[in-house]
């Protein structure tokens, strides 16, 4: 084969990129799934209706079933250069773009824990505080019924807030500086002031579920 | 003529004018406080653009309500933020080597040096210059472009051809801005499915609610948006964090005092590499998926190439400078180009600008904007008029103040920044979080925003750590309305004919055309594989 004829019919990468197949793949059964199982149980309209003057008009489904016809093609069609090595080639290290390593799982998993635990505190603290001055006979009255109540609506946000901040800065930094806890201090008391305080009928989290 | 000017008068007064004839200063107010802190948030590490205009739409919906008189001062801020942040990377890229953004990484190449010889303040003064020099060339093109391309797209482009058009776009978006074409004309598709979930067209109620009720008013755009953008870079920026949380921005460096004066010679000097670049960026500009990271690339190699000492680039040359700031600055301003004539966004910030438009006011961006229609007042009824050009008008006004805001007080603004600068990532980004999670709660009153932005945020940061560009998402979720509209009513007026795409030549040549790109863009891939 002369070089033209390389330049023009370039020789198919030796091993398929396992994450272009996955991806591929991931697309292909998405679009399958919405297809086949998704769209007939979620859309009540049909694919086509017939109108009040007798003509085709599309339906719910139109749309839908056209986007996922589309999805489901192009994952087909990835997913077959992928095996045919027409991709990119696969990736070269573990920090190389184009794949997830474990590292990634699990820094991904944490970090959401880190962010749930923090959602956790500003949804139950306020009531948990308010339950437990209840039991102590201080006051006789629920948080929904405190929502709007100084310092009640600002102690599930700021506790939950600040630790949430504060965690992922102190994992972020391998430690936690003075500096950094009063500029997150700063900033959830800024917060507080441009929503709660300078914005009329905008509730902090938690208070808009309760 | 006579209403070309009528209605560029009234845009002029929509700005500056009250409903009762006294002197409006909020619009003034808001583009210069919306400049301001787009020169800090760009200047400061982990934040962005399009990341201060995405937490900013919520707070200025919660303060100025969603009426008509509320559209100008929210444009104005999210215009002030976006001409701002540009020029803002500037500060920490020469001054510490650091670049906020990939385009920014250029800058760095001659703008640090130069702050090592102890010419940082001109560097400063050469960056300032340039940057509002190729943003006002690119508004220029813009007021003149854009009424003239939308007055020519509404003559010519129906429903099938708008259609085409879009998928066009998206082809184009998902061709340049990734590696691999397929993946993203995928996620372009995947970001319109995901767009039509809880939508309603008819008496059937809600689509694709998953059997969630609080879906059935369709997803919280922002917060969808906010999670796959802002999140997914909090995110990877977070887990970058934690590897290399001992590496630190060294101390700063006391540079000898060197000469830091910018005069005409300086000026002279610079000024064709300042018009080559801003060319280029507007025309990178107005293409959609295209943005400032190439703008600045090709600004920075036509720069080199012209010059007659190409071996000094990337030693401390002024040019250097100003070729890449001139050439990202002016793709703010041409990106507004399909944005106002056709409504399609090229790029994150255009997504803001269109998502407060379709948020606030009656205001419909498209070609009928700039529709010139006869102005007539009729007694007891009322004025004929094309509102939308007048508001079009309004927010070229509001650009041209930017401009002026950023000619005088921008370059006075980041000189005094560089503290900035210095606060690390690992700071600010969970920072960035905790404002995410509040702005989205705050707009969409509940939980459910912040589970759209995690569930989102967890979407973004699989796509890239898979190298797939998150743009054509982004797009296609913005773009899913419009086109299932335009595909539908296409299909109605053509009185059921499947193939109503390929009846009308222009919609076949637009079609044509988004074929070539997919099978270009995947030879490419191809070469690169091999």
């Amino acid at each position: 084969m002369s070089t033209a004829d390389r330049h023009r019919h370039p020789a198919p990468n030796p091993s398929p990129n396992v994450w272009d197949l996955g991806f591929g793949a991931a697309v292909l059964a998405l679009a399958a799934a919405a297809l086949f199982i998704w769209f007939p149980r979620d859309i009540r309209g049909a694919f086509i209706d017939i109108g009040t003057g007798g003509n085709p008009e599309p339906g719910d489904a139109f749309f839908p079933v056209l986007l996922a016809s589309a999805l489901f093609i192009l994952g087909g069609v990835h997913l077959v250069a992928s095996a045919l090595g027409r991709t990119s080639p696969p990736p070269d290290g573990d920090d190389a773009p184009g794949r997830l390593t474990l590292g990634n799982l699990r820094f991904f998993a944490l970090f959401h824990v880190i962010v749930f635990i923090g959602m956790a505190v500003m949804y139950w603290l306020g009531p948990l505080i308010v339950d437990a001055l209840n039991g102590v006979g201080l006051f006789d009255a629920s948080y929904r019924q405190l929502v709007d109540t100084v310092p009640y609506k600002y102690i599930g946000y700021g506790v939950g807030g600040l630790l949430m901040t504060l965690v992922l800065v102190a994992w972020s930094e391998g430690g936690l500086r003075r500096r950094s806890l009063y500029t997150v201090a700063f900033v959830l008391v800024g917060a507080i002031v441009i929503f709660d305080v300078m914005l009329s009928n905008v509730p902090l989290p938690p208070n808009a579920n309760y | 003529m006579e209403l070309v000017l009528d209605y560029v008068a009234r845009g002029i007064m929509d700005v500056f004018l009250t409903a009762d004839g006294g002197f409006d200063w909020l619009p003034l107010v808001m583009v210069f406080v919306g400049l301001i802190l787009g020169i800090v948030i760009g200047a400061t590490p982990g934040l962005n653009g399009p990341f201060a205009m995405a937490i900013s739409l919520p707070i200025l919906i919660s303060v100025f309500g969603v009426n008509d008189d509320a559209l100008l001062p929210i444009l104005g801020f999210l215009i002030g933020i976006m001409k701002g942040a540009t020029l803002g990377g500037a500060v920490p890229a020469i001054l510490f080597n650091t670049p906020g953004t990939p385009d920014a990484f250029l800058t760095t190449l001659d703008g640090h040096p130069m702050a090592q010889q102890g010419q940082g303040m001109k560097a400063l003064k050469i960056a300032h210059f340039s940057s509002v020099t190729g943003d006002t060339f690119s508004d220029m093109v813009l007021f003149l472009t854009a009424p003239v391309l939308a007055v020519f797209i509404e003559s010519v482009l129906d429903l099938p051809e708008k259609a085409a058009l879009i998928i066009l776009s998206l082809s184009f978006m998902a061709a340049v801005s990734g590696r691999s074409v397929t993946k993203g004309l995928a996620v372009g598709a995947l970001g319109m499915l995901l767009a039509l979930i809880g939508s309603t067209l008819s008496g059937n109620g809600p689509r694709m609610t998953l059997g969630i009720p609080a879906l059935g008013n369709g997803l919280p755009l922002t917060s969808a948006i906010l999670g796959v953008l802002v999140l997914s870079e909090v995110l990877v920026g977070i887990e970058q964090a934690t590897r290399d949380r001992f590496s630190r921005i060294s101390a700063l460096t006391q540079y000898p005092d060197a000469d830091n004066s910018f005069g005409w010679k300086d000026i002279k000097q610079i000024m064709p590499r300042v018009f080559s670049s801003a060319a280029i960026g507007t025309i990178v500009g107005a293409l959609p998926g295209v943005g400032t990271t190439l703008a600045a690339t090709l600004g920075y190699d036509a720069a080199r190439r012209l010059s007659k000492h190409p071996e000094k680039f990337g030693t401390g040359l002024p040019e250097g400078v100003a070729a890449t700031e001139a050439a990202n600055s002016a793709v703010s301003g041409a990106n507004l180009i399909p944005v106002l004539s056709l409504g399609i966004p090229g790029n994150f910030a255009a997504v803001f600008i269109i998502l407060a438009v379709e948020s606030v006011g009656n205001f419909t961006l498209g070609p009928s904007v700039f529709r010139f229609t006869e102005i007539k007042v009729i007694e007891d009824y009322g004025t004929i008029i094309n509102k939308d050009l007048v508001v079009a008008f309004a927010i070229f006004t509001m650009m041209v103040l930017a401009n002026i805001f950023n000619w005088t007080v921008g370059g006075w603004v980041i000189r005094f920044l560089g503290i900035l600068a210095r606060i690390p990532k690992s700071l600010m980004l969970p920072i960035v979080l905790l404002i995410t999670m509040t702005a989205v709660y705050a707009q969409d009153g509940g939980f459910l925003a912040i589970w759209v932005v995690l569930i989102f945020g967890a979407l973004g940061y699989l796509l890239r750590k898979l190298d797939v560009s998150i743009l054509p998402f982004v797009i296609g979720f913005i773009l899913a309305p419009r086109l299932e509209e335009l595909v539908r009513g296409g299909y109605s007026a053509s009185g059921g004919d499947a193939l109503f795409l390929l009846k009308s030549p222009l919609a076949l040549i637009f079609l044509a055309t988004a074929v070539a790109i997919v099978i270009i863009a995947g030879r490419r891939t191809d070469r690169l594989s091999a």
